[in-house]
């Protein structure tokens, strides 16, 4: 019965090698996924390569598909399972804000760092931005923190907000993603460029 | 067929699939009827005033006893160490934490033996493990511990064992209800669970 770190009584230590182990099979993951190239990355914003559409897209129908497979077999408890808070202001500044550094350095912080394991040289000067702008924040936090706290709409989810059970907003998901994929694949031809994957 | 055409059609089919089936059965009875029944007519399922006093003397860290009456009921006087659950709010998700876990055995008990064995079948129904009962809940507790007295001219090692467990029971009892509302709060407070929280971003 899940979830594991808060319902078994493994010592702190075991859950953090635990998050380690997750961690580097999703850096695994992302490296051979092609999420080390920058370029394929900011192809998202051209349309010549959707890759981060569809791996992400993927990626979220299966944990969602999986996680209430899970609930339904009894085997995770989806009421235990921590939700983050959603802090309007922040999420919509934070998002601009990281959509631009993810156009401009051409990672986002997951990336950077796998690519930065690979040796990546862009992938360094990329997290040394990060770092500085992390530093940033923490500095400047009392100053920004009445509009960083703003509009909190606590543990919120789109299916209650949408007032629908979890599984329909799962199919609804699921037919979005599918549409989506599709407009992908239109993009891609519409956009395409040369292959330049051998490349890098 | 086109292989994307395929992958959507298996996706879309998952979706559909989602879509119909009931979901929070998390919460709901896992066990037969038989099964539970079978479990309801043990007489295992039940720890004496004398046995929870014992816990209680040995401050034992293994079992842990929940009130299931009211807020205002517990406020009053409760037994020591015991976490309130108040029937009325006993299905409310949060405290989950509390009742589903391996390590402690709960105890229930409420005034009689009525809601206490409520909540024991739902507890148990819910698969939740190590469940028990306080045998005649704190009408028994008051009865047997609270007005224990040394009778008679002579006692045995037994029977003096037996007392001496209840007294120590008693005294305990009384000195925790006897706190002020203020510090009975805070001790309340301190024995409350705080949720493992996760944090962290989507990469």
């Amino acid at each position: 019965m899940g979830p594991l770190s808060i319902l078994s009584e493994f010592p702190e230590w075991l859950n953090l090698l635990i998050a380690l182990f997750i961690g580097i099979g999703f850096g695994f993951a992302l490296e051979q996924a092609g999420f080390s190239s920058s370029r394929r990355l900011a192809g998202m914003f051209y349309g010549y390569d959707t890759t981060v559409l569809k791996v992400f897209f993927t990626a979220a129908i299966v944990a969602l598909v999986g996680s209430q497979m899970l609930s339904f077999f009894g085997l995770l408890n989806l009421k235990l399972v921590y939700v983050n808070p959603y802090y309007m202001n922040a999420t919509i500044i934070g998002g601009v804000i990281m959509g631009a550094g993810f156009i401009m350095g051409g990672y986002c912080p997951g990336t950077g760092i796998s690519a930065l394991s690979i040796g990546k040289i862009d992938a360094m000067i990329f997290l040394v931005g990060g770092l500085a702008g992390a530093f940033l924040f923490a500095e400047t936090y009392p100053y920004i923190q009445e509009i960083f706290l703003g509009n909190y709409k606590g543990e919120m989810r789109i299916d209650e907000w949408m007032g629908v059970s979890t599984g329909v907003f799962t199919f609804i998901l699921i037919v979005a993603a599918v549409f989506l994929f599709w407009l992908a694949e239109l993009a891609e031809k519409k956009f395409s460029r040369p292959e330049i994957t051998s490349e890098i | 067929m086109n292989t994307r055409i395929k992958f959507s059609i298996l996706l879309i089919g998952v979706g559909i699939i989602m879509a119909f089936l009931p979901f929070n059965t998390a919460r709901s009875f896992q066990l037969k009827p038989d099964e539970l029944l079978s479990k309801t007519v043990s007489d295992d399922i039940y720890f004496s005033v004398d046995q929870v006093a014992r816990f209680i003397n040995n401050e034992d860290t293994t079992f842990q006893l929940i009130d299931v009456r009211s807020a205002e009921q517990f406020k009053v006087c409760n037994i020591p160490g015991s976490i309130n659950i108040p029937f009325n709010d006993f299905s409310n998700p949060k405290w989950e934490i509390y009742l589903n876990q391996k390590g402690l055995k709960n105890i229930y008990y409420g005034n009689g033996d009525q809601k206490a064995s409520y909540a024991w079948t739902i507890s148990t129904g819910l698969n939740y493990g190590n469940n028990f009962v306080m045998k005649g809940g704190l009408n028994e507790w008051y009865k047997t511990v609270m007005l224990s007295q040394f009778e008679g001219e002579n006692i045995t090692p037994r029977e003096n064992a037996l007392f001496e467990n209840r007294f120590n029971a008693r005294k305990t009892f009384t000195q925790i209800n006897s706190l002020p509302d203020s510090l009975k709060t805070h001790y309340f407070n301190a024995k409350h669970l705080q949720t493992s929280k996760l944090d962290g971003g989507c990469e």
